[in-house]
């Protein structure tokens, strides 16, 4: 009872407490505030760079089984076994295949130009995939990439079958259609109705040598994932078409596959499908990564960005270590100055324990008033941290976050309450830890020593 | 352990010796000091500066532990009890009044006389009831003539009232003993006598044990003994009886 009272009237009548409180609010706060938009940065990016990819990605090696025989060339038998299986929502073939664009007239200079450039060479290679829309607008977001509205590109006329030739179109030109990345058209400045000329190798596995190939194709529209990789280098296709333009060499080369509830199953699928499908003979191997979720596939740019959070997370935990080691600081000169204080409520009675407890609950009452206003402080800042941003920006004239770099037109902010809760716990614990020293010092002064005290 | 004291005796210390380590050297102070206050007696401690009384004084009001000896205070040897129960026994039993009165300067005057209360309530041995503990406490600075000093901070009140707040706050809590060093040595001759009659006059009136440590022998004139310390010992004949 006393402790508390004389705790609580010692920190109210020294105004240097303040500092220690404030340091505490200013670490819980920006600690709370920096790991919940690093998380909102993380769940953002996960939707983004999930969008183009299903939950798992079955992708058999074409090499020889243990067992002397090899897995189907045809993707049919994978995708039965796929629909059978009551844990699969949908599952959609897909052929990858590498190519370089090219285009012809001036625009053929303009390819040349690119290719010498060291800067952009890379620029005219892409990444071609054909997919049987119907199961692909099952399995992936292929349907929302091909709505999405942009300032460049052009939407395909009919969704349902992107590769079908445009009603709007009315040249003559006899080839196959294909959708291209809305980067990918800006770069090559490709519209509705463009010809390009793609150009792949087959690698020949007997002779060892590659043959090239190359087809002309038509640009039907363009397709956003808000993926820059994929929306600067990714030309989508049907199978059949790519199969043909690769002298039917390959089918597919995966599969992807949307599951039914893949939070229940994301830790356990890709050893239970791997098991399964090899057992039916449909995978090379049962273990060597042929079936992948897709945050595998993806894991070191989310890994990245964990990091970074967690980064950010020891960094700013060590302004909270610094506001603990100035409650330690002002703890200790309350200790020198209170000596006497101290003798007198020996001298009354107090135990060593009870000196003890006076003062740790100094430091604690710093902790706790600086951890509940910074927890305050950073969840609001935390929800209002676009709002922030925006005023400072125009009050300042400084861009603080540029909205053109991300793929998102917001700062976003998770706020977790484990994150929150944590963060307090730890400031509380680090406070306790460094009050403690200071405390035991004081509870072991001589009540006579501390009585002559000037 | 020794044989308990006569139950008559409010406080008694035998064969208290105490030394301490001063550069490398032990110094005894105290060379096996005995004392008996008998309850509801006024008794006086005089001795030279460096006689060891203020030493004494501190073992016996449980603030220094002796070298050696024995301290009995309500039938028990004080210094074999835990820090705790020692820690207790001067809550409830031993009222201190010091020369520079002690007073906590974050505290008003009537914080400062409840404070005992607070600590004996953490020991559960009283109920602490903040309303009825801080009436107490005013009705006693109010008899002490300070009731429109209630709120005030130590450093606001002249030297005659911080001893009168240190009296009132060594009685709250209703001990049996005391213990009293210098209580008018930093005040002057008129202010000194008029804090001198409140302890007196409550000494009387709550039949205490008083312990006064003083210089003055005008004070202890209005003891009913008179120890004389000296090097560390209370010399075997200097017991006083002086006539009230």
């Amino acid at each position: 009872m006393y402790r508390r009272f004389l705790s609580w009237r010692y920190l109210l009548r020294r105004p240097i407490n303040l500092i220690g409180v404030t340091g505490i609010t200013v670490g819980v706060g920006a600690l709370i505030m920096i790991i919940s938009i690093m998380s909102g940065f993380l769940e953002e990016s996960r939707q983004t760079v999930r969008g183009s990819l299903a939950d798992v990605v079955v992708q058999p090696t074409i090499l020889p089984r243990s067992d002397g025989t090899f897995v189907p060339r045809e993707a049919e038998p994978l995708l039965e076994a796929l629909d059978a299986d009551p844990r699969v929502a949908a599952a959609s073939p897909h052929l990858t295949w590498g190519a370089m664009v090219t285009q012809g007239g001036w625009d053929a200079a303009q390819t040349e130009h690119r290719i010498k450039d060291p800067d952009r060479s890379d620029l005219v290679f892409a990444q071609l995939v054909g997919v049987d829309v119907a199961r692909e607008f099952q399995a992936t977001d292929l349907r929302r990439a091909l709505e999405h509205e942009s300032e460049f590109g052009s939407r395909v006329d009919d969704v349902e079958h992107p590769f079908a030739r445009p009603a709007s179109y009315d040249g003559e030109e006899p080839w196959a259609w294909i959708v291209v990345g809305e980067q990918l058209a800006q770069i090559h400045d490709l519209h509705k109705g463009s010809v390009v000329n793609l150009v792949t190798a087959m690698p020949d596995s007997l002779t060892g040598k590659a043959y090239p190939s190359n087809r002309k194709y038509l640009v039907a529209g363009t397709f956003r994932t808000g993926e820059n990789e994929i929306d600067a280098s990714r030309i989508y296709m049907d199978r059949w078409e790519l199969s043909d333009f690769l002298s039917d060499q390959r089918q597919y080369t995966q599969v992807l596959v949307k599951l039914v509830d893949y939070a229940a199953v994301r830790d356990t699928i890709e050893a239970d499908l791997g098991r399964e499908l090899h057992d039916l003979g449909l995978l090379n191997s049962a273990r060597s990564g042929e079936v992948r979720t897709w945050e595998s596939y993806r894991r070191s740019l989310l890994g990245a960005i964990e990091n970074e959070r967690a980064l950010m997370g020891v960094m700013l935990g060590l302004i909270i270590l610094v506001a603990a080691f100035t409650v330690f600081a002002i703890l200790m000169m309350m200790v020198t100055e209170k000596r006497r204080d101290i003798g007198i409520l020996t001298a009354l009675g107090a135990t060593r324990r009870s000196i003890l407890s006076i003062f740790l609950m100094i430091g604690m009452w710093n902790a706790l008033l600086g951890s509940t206003l910074g927890a305050i402080l950073g969840v609001l800042g935390a929800w209002r941290i676009d709002q922030i941003e925006r005023w400072l920006s125009s009050t300042f004239h400084v861009q603080i976050f540029d909205r053109t770099v991300y793929l998102f037109d917001h700062i976003p902010a998770q706020v977790s309450p484990l994150i929150v809760v944590s963060t307090v716990i730890g400031a509380l614990f680090f406070t306790a830890l460094f009050s403690s020293i200071p405390a035991w010092l004081a509870s072991r002064t001589h009540p006579i020593d501390a009585l002559r005290a000037e | 352990m020794g044989t308990p004291p006569d139950p008559s005796l409010a406080l008694c210390a035998r064969d208290v010796r105490k030394s301490f380590q001063i550069g490398g050297r032990e110094i005894e102070v105290l060379h096996g000091a005995h004392l008996e206050l008998k309850c509801g007696e006024r008794l006086c401690l005089m001795g030279a500066s460096g006689a060891g009384k203020s030493t004494f004084l501190h073992v016996l009001g449980l603030l220094e532990e002796p070298t050696e000896g024995e301290v009995w205070l309500q039938g028990k040897s004080a210094w074999t009890l835990s820090m705790a129960d020692r820690a207790a026994l001067r809550n409830r039993h031993i009222g201190f009044v010091f020369q520079a009165y002690y007073l906590l300067p974050d505290l008003s005057a009537l914080e400062n006389v409840v404070l005992p209360v607070r600590i004996a309530h953490s020991y559960g041995s009283v109920r602490f009831n903040k309303s009825r503990h801080e009436a107490e406490a005013a009705e006693l600075l109010t008899k002490f003539g300070l009731g429109e000093r209630l709120r005030h901070r130590p450093n606001q009140l002249s030297g005659g009232e911080r001893q009168r707040v240190a009296v009132a706050r060594a009685l709250i809590l209703g001990p049996e003993i005391l213990i009293a060093d210098e209580p008018t040595g930093n005040l002057d001759t008129g202010t000194g006598e008029r804090v001198l009659d409140l302890i007196l006059d409550e000494q009387r009136e709550r039949a205490l044990s008083l312990l006064l440590v003083t210089h003055d022998q005008r004070l202890s004139r209005r003891c009913d003994r008179t120890l004389i310390m000296e090097d560390g010992q209370i010399q075997a004949d200097s017991t006083v009886v002086i006539p009230q």
